[in-house]
């Protein structure tokens, strides 16, 4: 049996934002990455943020599409527990409610953040007592 | 509708038990089995539409420009020690 276990990858806001816009080179990502196994995570306040940006019901369709992958996991803040450490995230990093629940998940399960923007996430990721490890989605021939 | 059905025992919120009740009271729903078979033929069906919607974007993707974004982003995940599902 093999023990190649790929690590979740936690899609930021950023990147939910896109999808649920209908960004095609992304969506194909995830498609691929879900029919290879790869798990997704995407954080329930993240998609909330993504929504305030993207509206309207495709938008909200795509992103309980994404979430309907097979190896996607929606995340919610489950508890008072959960929701102290969001709080504690918020404080710490200065970040909004929507990409401290992404760093909240990182940093508990020690998983990469995928990103359009990684430089968003130096300053929040330099607050924290581990950095985030953060990974951005880049064509590297543009 | 299937008319070939699986007998099972499920727990749900008292307030939805008893929305399911009054729809069969309503005459909305044949019985309370019916009403929650509904609504998870319900949730089926919007799932696959958005599971749809998603695979039909993207069906329009350029496969190499996608195979190059993963490629980037699984270099960066082993650099950073972290397995990734290898594609095959």
């Amino acid at each position: 049996m093999s023990d190649h276990v790929p690590t979740p990858f936690i899609l930021d806001v950023g990147v939910l934002t896109d999808i649920a816009r209908g960004d095609i080179e992304l969506i194909g990502l995830m498609q691929d990455y879900d029919r290879t196994g790869q798990p997704l995570v995407i954080s329930a306040l993240a998609a909330a943020g993504a929504l305030l940006d993207a509206e309207g019901s495709e938008a909200s369709a795509l992103l309980a599409g994404l979430g309907a992958f097979e190896h996607a996991q929606v995340a919610a803040v489950d508890g008072v527990e959960q929701a102290a450490l969001l709080a504690q995230m918020i404080a710490r990093t200065g970040l909004d409610p929507w990409n401290a629940h992404v760093a909240a998940l990182a940093d508990l399960a020690t998983c990469p953040i995928l990103t359009l923007e990684p430089d968003v996430w130096a300053e929040p990721s330099a607050a924290l007592d581990e950095p985030l490890h953060v990974i951005a989605i880049a064509d590297p021939e543009q | 509708m299937s008319d070939n059905k699986k007998r099972i025992t499920i727990t749900v919120d008292p307030h939805l038990a008893a929305y399911a009740e009054q729809l069969v009271d309503a005459g909305k729903a044949e019985s309370v089995s019916a009403a929650f078979n509904d609504a998870m033929a319900a949730k089926r069906r919007r799932e696959q539409h958005a599971l749809a919607l998603l695979r039909e974007r993207a069906a329009q993707a350029d496969p190499h420009r996608v195979a190059r974004l993963r490629k980037h982003i699984d270099a960066q995940a082993r650099a950073q020690g972290f397995q990734v599902s290898t594609g095959e």
